[in-house]
C-alpha cells in the first residue's frame, strides 16, 4: 500500500514538474475529445459512496479521505498524461477555487449558523404536524436557500419525531421537498437559478415556477401524509407514544439572533451573483477581477467578498451564541466533514463528465422542453446541477428562439427555460449526491437515531415517488 | 432444552440492559436534546430489545438499532469518553455475536404472547402482579353486564366510563371540548368535523402538543390504563386495553365476548327500545366503528380470535354462566 502511494505521488510530482508545453495543448477546446474512460474515477467514487457503507461501514467511515484521495489521484494522473500537467493543474484549481471553495464555505456557514439556533418545545411529531413543517420548509427554501432551510429545519423535525420508530421516510421527503424542490422560486433558492440570474434571467422570473412547485407539493405532501399516517399508526400499535403528560405545549427558540447571520449569508450569496456584472469588478476586457491563482485560474473578488462575509457571519455566530445551544442541538463536525471530504472528490472527479457534457450537450439534439427537463434533470441527479443547468441554458440560447426571456446567452423560450430550471432544481432530489443538503440531512439524521436508507435504498424511494411526479410534470407543463 | 432456553432468555435480557444503559450514557455524553435511540419506558425498551435478540439474534433490526447508538457515540467530543463508550459498545457487540443463532427456533412459542395463554396463568401472575382482565366485546353481546358482574364476583374494580373521567381530570379539559371517542357515539376519525373554529383549533393544537385530540386522549388513556394495571386488580372494558398492556408488558388476561348478530339485535331491540331495522343498523354502525378504532390504535383486527386469551359466545352461556366460567378459569378450578 505504502509503495503504491509512493508510486502515485511520485508520478504526480513528476507530471507537475515537467514543462507544461511538453504535454497536450492547454486550450480548453482540446477537451472536445475527452475520453470516456476518464469518467471511471467519478463512477468509482460514486460506487464507493453507494456500496462501502453497506459492505464495510466502519472502515469506510474511518478511511473516507484516503478513498477519496485515491480516486482523485486516479483521475489526475491519467488526465495529466492526456492533457498535460498545466491543464490538469488549471482544471483542478479552477474546480477547487471557483466551484468547491465557495460551495463548501457556504455550506459550512449555513451549517454552523443554523446549528446555533435551537427549538425547545414539546410538540409531538404527527402526520399533520410533519406535513405542516415540510410545507413551511419548502417555502422557506426559496427565501434562504435549500441548504439554509434544510439546516434550519432538520433538527426540529428530528426532535419532534424522536418518539417514533419509523421516521426515515420523513427525512426522505424532507430531502425531496425542503432540500431540493423548495429552492425553485428565487435565485437564492438554488445555485443554478443564481447562475441563470447572472446570465440575465430576471430575479423574479423564477416565480413562474410556482405552479410546478405547488403541483409537486400537493402530490408529494398528499402521498407523504398517507405514508406517515401508516407509519404513525404502526408506531402507536407497538406502544410508542410521545410524552404529553403535561397539558399545553411549551415552545421557544434559543439563539434566534442567528437569523441575522443567516440573512448575512443569504446577502453574501446574492452579492456573489450581482457583483460580477458591475463594472467596478470587471477589467477592460470584461473579465471579473480577482486574485490570480495559476494559469488562467482566478478567484474573483465577488467570490472573495462572499467567502469573507460568510466566514465573518459564522465567526460572529459562534462568538455570540452560548455553547450550550450547540450541545443541545447535538452539533458535531461529522456531517460537514463528511460532505467536505466526499464532495471534494465528487467535484474533481466529475470534471471529465462535465467537459464531455459541455462539448456534447449542444450535439445531443435536445430541443424540446420535455427533453430539456429530463436531460437536465437526469444529469443533475448525479452531477453538479449548476454546470448542468448552464450547459443546457447555453444550448437553449443557441436554438434561435424569437420570443421569450432575453439572456446573455440568447433568447430562450419561457417553456424551455422553465423546463431546464425545474429539471436542474427538482431532480437534484433523485440521489444523495444530487444536491449538497441531501447528504448533510442524511449525515445529521444518521447521527441522531434515524435509520436513513442506503444510497441505492434512497434511489428506490426517488424512483417510486419522484419519477412518477416528474412524469406528471412533463405531461402537464412541458409537452 | 427448557433450561437452555431460560438461560438464553436471561442472557438476552442482560445484554439488552447493557445496550439500554449504553444508549443512555452516550446520549448524556453527547448532551443532545434531539432524542436518544431508545425512547420510551426503560422496561419496555429492554424487553423489546431482548425479544429482538431472542427471536433474531443476527437480524438486521438489531444491527440497525445498535448502529444508531454507535453513530451517536462516534460524535462524542471528549476523546476519552468516546473511547470508553466505544470499547463498551464493542464488547456488547461481541456478546451479541456470541449468541447462539438457533435457540429461537426450539419452540413455537411467541414470547410476546406466550404469557397471555390461560394455561400460563400460574407463571403469569407473580405476587407483585395484579389481576387485570381486559374485556373486548361487540355491542349487544352483554359484554358490559358480564364485565360488571365479573368485577362484582371477583371483588375488584370495574373501569369503563371512569377511565375517561380520570383522563379528563388529568388533561384539565372541559367535557365539551373532547368527547369520549372510545364510547364510539360520535366516532369517525376520517369524517370532516363541522364548524371549524380557528381559535379552538389552535387551543387544542397547543394543549395536545400538535397531536389530533383523539390521539392525545388515547395516549393519556394508555398511561392511565398502565398505571391502574400496575397498582390494582381491575377489569377494563374495551379501549384497546389488551393491546396497551401487551405493549407495556403488563400481565393481564384478555377476553373477547361476542354473540350471533340476530341475538345481539334482539338484545338491542329490548335494551334500547328499537325496532329491528334500527337495531340492525345501529349494530352494524357500532361494529364498524369499533373495528376502525381498534385497528387504528392496535394495528390488529378487532375480534380476531388469535388476539385474545379467551373468546366467548355469550349467547351459549348467558351472563351468569359466562361470569362463572371466567371466574373458574381465573381461579384455576
Amino acid at each position: 500500500m505504502k509503495k503504491l502511494w509512493t508510486f502515485l505521488s511520485g508520478t504526480l510530482v513528476a507530471l507537475l514538474s515537467c514543462p507544461v508545453s511538453v504535454y497536450a495543448a492547454e486550450n480548453g477546446s482540446e477537451a472536445t475529445g475527452v475520453p470516456l474512460w476518464l469518467c471511471i474515477p467519478f463512477a468509482g467514487l460514486l460506487l464507493c459512496i453507494a456500496v462501502m457503507p453497506l459492505v464495510k461501514g466502519e472502515w469506510w467511515e474511518a478511511h473516507q479521505p484516503l478513498v477519496v484521495g485515491f480516486w482523485i489521484l486516479l483521475l489526475v494522473i491519467p488526465f495529466a498524461v492526456v492533457y498535460g500537467a498545466g491543464m490538469t493543474a488549471e482544471t483542478v484549481l479552477e474546480c477547487l477555487f471557483n466551484d468547491y471553495l465557495t460551495f463548501i464555505v457556504l455550506l459550512f456557514g449555513l451549517f454552523c449558523v443554523s446549528g446555533n439556533i435551537t427549538m425547545e418545545g414539546d410538540f409531538a411529531g404527527s402526520p399533520r404536524v410533519n406535513v405542516g413543517l415540510l410545507a413551511l420548509g419548502t417555502l422557506l427554501s426559496s427565501c434562504i436557500g435549500t441548504t439554509g432551510a434544510s439546516m434550519l429545519m432538520v433538527r426540529p423535525i428530528i426532535k419532534m419525531n424522536s418518539w417514533r420508530k419509523r421516521k426515515s421516510h420523513i427525512m426522505v421527503f424532507f430531502i425531496f421537498l425542503v432540500s431540493n424542490m423548495g429552492g425553485c422560486l428565487t435565485p437564492i433558492g438554488d445555485p443554478p437559478l443564481l447562475m441563470g440570474f447572472m446570465r440575465g434571467v430576471p430575479f423574479f422570473w423564477s416565480l413562474h415556477l410556482f405552479p410546478m412547485l405547488i403541483f409537486n407539493m400537493v402530490i408529494l405532501l398528499f402521498v407523504f401524509y398517507h405514508l406517515d399516517k401508516r407509519a404513525y399508526k404502526k408506531d402507536i400499535a407497538v406502544g410508542a407514544k410521545p410524552d404529553i403528560r403535561k397539558p399545553g405545549t411549551e415552545f421557544h427558540i434559543d439563539g434566534l439572533h442567528n437569523i441575522i447571520f443567516l440573512f448575512m449569508i443569504v446577502g453574501a450569496v446574492i452579492l456573489s451573483g450581482v457583483l460580477p456584472g458591475m463594472s467596478a469588478f470587471q477589467d477592460a476586457s470584461g473579465n471579473v477581477r480577482g486574485i490570480h491563482i495559476f494559469g488562467e485560474v482566478t478567484l474573483g473578488f465577488p467570490s472573495v467578498i462572499e467567502i469573507v462575509i460568510i466566514l465573518v457571519a459564522t465567526w460572529l455566530s459562534f462568538k455570540t451564541t452560548n455553547p450550550e445551544i450547540r450541545r443541545r442541538n447535538h452539533f458535531t463536525w461529522g456531517a460537514i466533514k463528511e460532505v467536505a471530504v466526499l464532495f471534494i472528490g465528487i467535484f474533481i472527479t466529475m470534471q471529465p463528465a462535465l467537459m464531455l457534457l459541455k462539448t456534447m450537450g449542444p450535439e445531443l439534439g435536445i430541443t424540446e422542453p420535455a427533453q430539456m427537463f429530463w436531460a437536465t434533470g437526469a444529469l443533475s441527479s448525479f452531477l453538479d446541477n449548476t454546470p448542468t443547468y448552464l450547459v443546457f441554458l447555453t444550448t437553449a440560447g443557441t436554438l434561435g428562439f424569437t420570443s421569450g426571456i432575453t439572456t446573455t446567452l440568447g433568447m430562450i423560450s419561457v417553456k424551455t427555460l422553465t423546463a431546464i430550471s425545474c429539471g436542474a432544481v427538482f431532480m437534484g432530489a433523485n440521489t444523495y449526491i444530487g444536491n449538497a443538503p441531501n447528504f448533510m440531512v442524511k449525515a445529521i439524521s444518521d447521527e441522531n437515531g434515524v435509520n436513513m436508507p442506503s444510497f441505492f435504498g434512497y434511489m428506490l424511494w426517488s424512483i417510486v415517488f419522484l419519477i412518477p411526479v416528474f412524469i406528471l410534470d412533463m405531461l402537464v407543463f412541458f409537452l | 432444552m427448557q433450561e437452555n432456553l431460560q438461560a438464553n432468555k436471561e442472557k438476552c435480557r442482560e445484554i439488552a440492559e447493557k445496550l439500554y444503559e449504553l444508549d443512555g450514557e452516550v446520549y448524556s455524553c453527547v448532551g443532545s436534546a434531539l432524542g436518544r435511540t431508545f425512547t420510551g419506558d426503560r422496561d419496555n425498551c429492554i424487553r423489546s430489545l431482548a425479544v429482538l435478540m431472542y427471536t433474531k439474534p443476527d437480524g438486521h433490526l438489531l444491527r440497525s438499532e445498535m448502529a444508531l447508538i454507535s453513530n451517536m457515540a462516534r460524535t462524542i467530543q471528549n476523546k476519552e469518553e468516546r473511547k470508553r463508550l466505544m470499547i463498551k459498545y464493542d464488547s456488547i457487540l461481541q456478546e451479541v455475536a456470541a449468541l447462539p443463532d438457533t435457540f429461537g427456533s426450539v419452540d413455537i412459542l411467541d414470547l410476546g404472547r406466550a404469557q397471555l395463554n390461560t394455561s400460563n396463568l400460574r407463571q403469569k401472575f407473580s405476587e407483585d402482579d395484579h389481576l387485570v382482565v381486559c374485556i373486548g366485546r361487540t355491542q349487544g353481546s352483554a359484554g358490559n353486564d358480564i364485565g360488571f358482574a365479573l368485577a362484582d364476583a371477583l371483588r375488584i374494580n370495574y373501569y369503563d366510563a371512569e377511565i375517561f373521567d380520570q383522563v379528563m381530570k388529568r388533561l384539565e379539559a372541559d367535557k365539551d371540548s373532547v368527547s369520549d371517542k372510545a364510547s364510539f357515539t360520535n366516532f369517525d376519525k376520517y369524517k370532516k368535523k363541522s364548524g371549524f373554529h380557528l381559535k379552538k383549533w389552535l387551543r387544542d393544537f397547543n394543549r395536545y402538543h400538535g397531536l389530533p385530540t383523539q390521539d392525545a386522549v388515547f395516549f393519556n388513556m394508555s398511561d392511565l390504563i398502565c398505571s391502574m394495571a400496575r397498582s390494582e386488580d381491575c377489569i377494563i372494558m374495551g379501549r384497546c386495553a389488551d393491546v396497551i398492556l401487551k405493549n407495556n408488558h403488563i400481565p393481564h388476561i384478555s377476553i373477547f365476548i361476542d354473540a350471533p348478530f340476530a341475538i345481539r339485535t334482539q338484545h338491542i331491540m329490548e335494551a334500547r327500545n328499537m325496532n329491528f331495522k334500527q337495531a340492525s343498523h345501529f349494530l352494524k354502525k357500532m361494529d364498524r366503528q369499533h373495528r376502525k378504532y381498534y385497528q387504528f390504535y392496535s394495528g390488529e383486527k378487532w375480534g380476531n380470535t388469535e388476539n385474545y386469551d379467551l373468546c366467548i359466545n355469550s349467547a351459549s352461556y348467558g351472563i351468569k354462566e359466562t361470569v362463572d366460567m371466567i371466574e373458574r378459569m381465573i381461579h384455576q378450578q
